[in-house]
């Protein structure tokens, strides 16, 4: 985004999506040892592709590596994934991973406009020796089924002509064919092609020749069909074809060419012409093809179909969901305005209703725009298990649930790392060090890891479960005793002892490992999850495992709230942190040494905040039954906040204070934000958690 | 549409006005508050507002009143005589809303007196042992107007 270049930018993002699509393959490959052929085919493609555009944006050393795999992937999916021996797939799945973890990292320096890597050379040795072992290796493979290409173009691995004829139909009009393949990894096939039939315009009429793909000038696409396929021109004379053969001699990058006379029902034998197998449709080739090869053989329905996405910057979205917003409120403010107060509008009322239903649509619209699934991120995690379990040697799985609950764009961006750290910190704390400790406590031997995500309509619940040894009590508080966190008097509860693992500077492994840093982890993950508007709480079973849960607001832009008065003021608390709201009267409240006031419900005891003493309010109600207590929730925080009276649940739009009240810290006081009302005053919300924190620093 | 209302102004004021021409000169919004006449750069303000219905915000010192909604912008609302030291007043009074590089801010006022053209050379700084504050220099007001403190925009913006 910041390089301010548009082919640039599409260049990485589109890099950057090709990479993790393939290290979604690689890593389902490896579960099964095998790649089948489609992923053969898929992965041959996004190198063909990362090739082509490095190519064409001059990062050579790129291309060229990605050159080589995609040699490496022509000869599996000519000999199919047999001429691997299992000796030798685990180092193909390295590679892979290396060369992904490569590409990521050269792509990282071009975002950032740093010089690339340009020593390759061994890496290249190292895809080198892979080819070099494959092609040793003898062919497993059975006898070639009938239905494929001639003889001649599998008995060596360079050239990929495909079975002529069967690709192209043929037209009886224009009888002299001429068929073409370029060089193998040449790059922009399509443009060749085309420049060719400019030159052959030169001297032919365009009446006189077809040439198939008929696009390949608009599409880019057809690059993919003329590798597999090769170009086709058709002339009405002999003459011309002739002349195009002399042209397409004299251009570069043409591997060969082959003529071929249309036959008539009775064939007439050509010294050019193909194999007998010209009159079977290409099998195995063009139909195994990761470009859907059956839709182009169509003439007229030449375009392969494309997914109908679109990329959109986040900006523009923001600013829609900010128009959105407002049109929202406007609307409110239009309909419910005091000048309508008392007039029978029957028509008004009927269009007003009409313009409520629309612009709600448009506000579920404009916010599913910015919605995500978290699959990306899930996937990565995929990787980072896997890596994990190979340096520590602890077999472990992951399970991923639910990928597909989407959430905001912002979140999913910033939640990558939080959970990164969660999956690290299980690895490396949680699944107990050896085997032998899992089957003695009558586990799995291999360590489970479920990282699941899940919707509930105003939040999106990310949880990370392992199966390991749990978090043992008294090492923790020990711990923390000894970090100077806590202090040794006092008692503390299971749930108190757990939080101390999210305290800032705290690690219960004693020595720092090269993947759970350096206990600033945990600490990080809950001031991250917190950035997002949501909170981290952890469970553990000793022997029995550990549950991080990570709950964050689906979106940040809007969230239903409460309306509270408190004296002039008007305040919105989320109704995520709402338990309960009730009346007392003064005998049920418990005052403490303090002069605190203490209520009991469902059991429990909670604190209570007056909202008018905290924020010293000029006017609110003093008195506890005239008022209404509201029992919130947030983190580890439970109390009840009193205030004058609910005025209602809203949808509201969360707009941010200006910087300049910021600037006096009023966040450390619960005040986060604010939200317009209906009719354009100003409703000031609150954040549950720190408002606790100020009252009892107050 | 308050750009119009400004240049309109600036056309009646400039003819009158007994400042030579051609000067390198500033035009400056000049309001009233308390009983200071106070300046601020013309191109500075974004909009003259009144009637506004200013929400209180807890936990901010007292010169800052609260935040209005203007067209669906937060803009933070300050009693500049409570800045200054001076009594604040009850009354509803104006808010001019100033563009400070990144912060809007909006300054409750009396009253606008007038815009006027005032060559730079004709702003003398403060004496030296002045103890005013978010005052940057005072300038005489032809036709014996009075005096006009240039209030130091920047000086409103608390630096982190």
């Amino acid at each position: 985004m910041g390089s301010g270049n548009d082919i640039l930018d599409m260049y990485i993002y589109e890099t950057n999506t090709l990479l993790e699509q393939l290290e979604g393959i690689v890593l389902e490959a490896e579960k099964e040892s095998a790649f089948s052929q489609d992923s053969v085919n898929e992965i041959f493609r996004i190198m063909h592709t990362i090739k082509g555009s490095s190519a064409m944006m001059e990062f050579d050393t790129l291309a060229t590596v990605a050159h080589r795999i995609e040699d490496l992937f022509f000869i599996i999916r000519e000999k199919t994934m047999d001429v691997v021996s299992q000796g030798d797939r685990p180092a193909l799945f390295d590679l892979l991973f290396k060369s992904i973890d490569y590409f990521r990292g050269e792509v990282e320096k071009v975002e950032a406009s740093q010089p690339l890597d340009k020593d390759i050379d061994s890496f290249l040795s190292n895809i080198n020796s892979l080819i070099a072992k494959i092609q040793g290796n003898p062919v497993q493979e059975e006898a070639p089924p009938p239905s494929k290409a001639p003889a001649a173009d599998s008995a060596e691995a360079g050239p990929r002509h495909a079975d002529p004829s069967g690709a192209f139909a043929s037209d009886k009009n224009y009888p002299y064919e001429l068929y073409l393949t370029f060089d193998e990894g040449c790059g922009m096939e399509s443009l060749r092609a085309f420049m060719l039939v400019t030159a052959v315009r030169d001297f032919c009429a365009e009446s006189e020749f077809t040439f198939q793909p008929a696009d390949v000038e608009t599409n880019p696409g057809t690059s993919e069909f003329i590798i597999e396929n090769g170009f086709c021109m058709r002339f009405k004379s002999p003459e011309h074809r002739e002349g195009a053969i002399g042209v397409a001699k004299s251009s570069g990058a043409i591997q060969s060419y082959q003529s071929h006379d249309y036959e008539p029902p009775a064939p007439v034998e050509e010294e050019h012409a193909p194999p007998a197998a010209a009159g079977v449709p290409a099998g195995g080739q063009a139909a195994g093809a990761g470009q859907p090869a059956d839709a182009s053989r169509h003439p007229g329905n030449q375009h392969a179909p494309k997914e109908s996405l679109i990329s959109v910057s986040l900006s523009k979205l923001d600013q829609l969901a900010a128009v959105v917003g407002e049109i929202v409120i406007t609307e409110s403010m239009v309909t419910a305005s005091p000048d309508l107060k008392g007039l029978e509008l029957e028509n008004f009322t009927k269009s007003a209703r009409e313009l409520r239903k629309l612009t709600d649509e448009l506000q579920d619209v404009s916010m599913t725009l910015r919605m995500v699934p978290v699959s990306n991120v899930f996937q990565k995690m995929t990787r980072i298990v896997r890596d994990m379990t190979k340096k520590l040697n602890r077999p472990a799985k992951l399970t991923l649930l639910g990928e597909n609950t989407e959430v905001d764009k912002t979140i999913v961006d910033s939640i990558g790392d939080p959970i990164m750290h969660m999956i690290r910190n299980s690895m490396d704390h949680g699944i107990e060090e050896s085997q032998e400790e899992r089957i003695a406590a009558g586990k799995d031997p291999v360590g489970e890891i479920v990282l699941s995500a899940r919707d509930t309509g105003s939040e999106v619940i990310i949880e990370i479960i392992d199966d390991g040894r749990g978090v043992n009590d008294d090492a923790v508080l020990a711990k923390a005793i000894r970090q100077g966190i806590a202090s040794p008097d006092v008692e503390y509860s299971h749930r108190e002892i757990l939080n101390f693992l999210l305290a800032p500077g705290f690690s219960t492994n004693t020595e720092v490992t090269e993947f759970s840093g350096r206990g600033v982890g945990m600490d990080v993950v809950k001031r991250g999850v917190e950035e997002l508007g949501g909170n981290v709480s952890l469970s553990s079973t000793l022997g029995k495992g550990m549950t991080t849960t990570i709950r964050i607001p689906l979106t940040m832009a809007i969230m239903d709230g409460m309306e509270v008065a408190v004296g002039d003021s008007i305040f919105t608390i989320p109704i995520n942190n709402i338990q309960a709201t009730m009346k007392v009267g003064p005998g049920e409240v418990i005052h403490d040494s303090t002069r605190g006031e203490i209520i009991k419900c469902q059991g429990n005891f909670y604190p209570i905040v007056r909202a008018r003493d905290l924020y010293q309010l000029q006017s609110g109600v003093t008195e506890i039954e005239e008022g209404v207590l509201i029992w919130l929730e947030a983190g580890d925080h439970s109390y009840c906040l009193f205030v004058d009276e609910l005025l209602g649940q809203q949808q509201v739009v969360v707009k941010q204070l200006p910087a300049y009240v910021n600037s006096f810290n009023v966040k450390n006081y619960g005040i986060n934000g604010c939200t317009l009302r209906s009719d354009g005053s100003i409703s000031i919300i609150l954040d549950v958690a720190s408002l606790y924190t100020a009252a009892r620093g107050v | 549409m308050n750009e119009e209302i400004l240049f309109a102004r600036e056309d009646e004021t400039e003819r009158p006005s007994s400042l030579d021409d051609g000067v390198d000169s500033q035009k400056y919004l000049i309001f009233m508050a308390a009983h200071l006449k106070l300046g601020v750069v013309a191109e500075d303000v974004v909009e003259i507002l009144n009637n506004q219905v200013i929400t209180y915000l807890p936990m901010v010192p007292d010169y800052i009143r609260g935040i209005i909604n203007m067209r669906g912008q937060m803009i933070p609302i300050l009693d500049i005589c409570a800045r200054m030291g001076m009594p604040s007043r009850e009354r509803d009074s104006l808010v001019v809303v100033l563009n400070l590089g990144e912060v809007q801010l909006g300054i409750l006022v009396d009253g606008v007196d007038q815009m006027l053209d005032i060559p730079k050379a004709n702003i003398h700084p403060l004496p030296a042992n002045s103890t005013q504050v978010l005052v940057s220099g005072m300038c005489s007001l032809p036709e014996g107007a009075g005096t006009m403190m240039v209030l130091d925009c920047e000086q409103l913006i608390p630096n982190e």
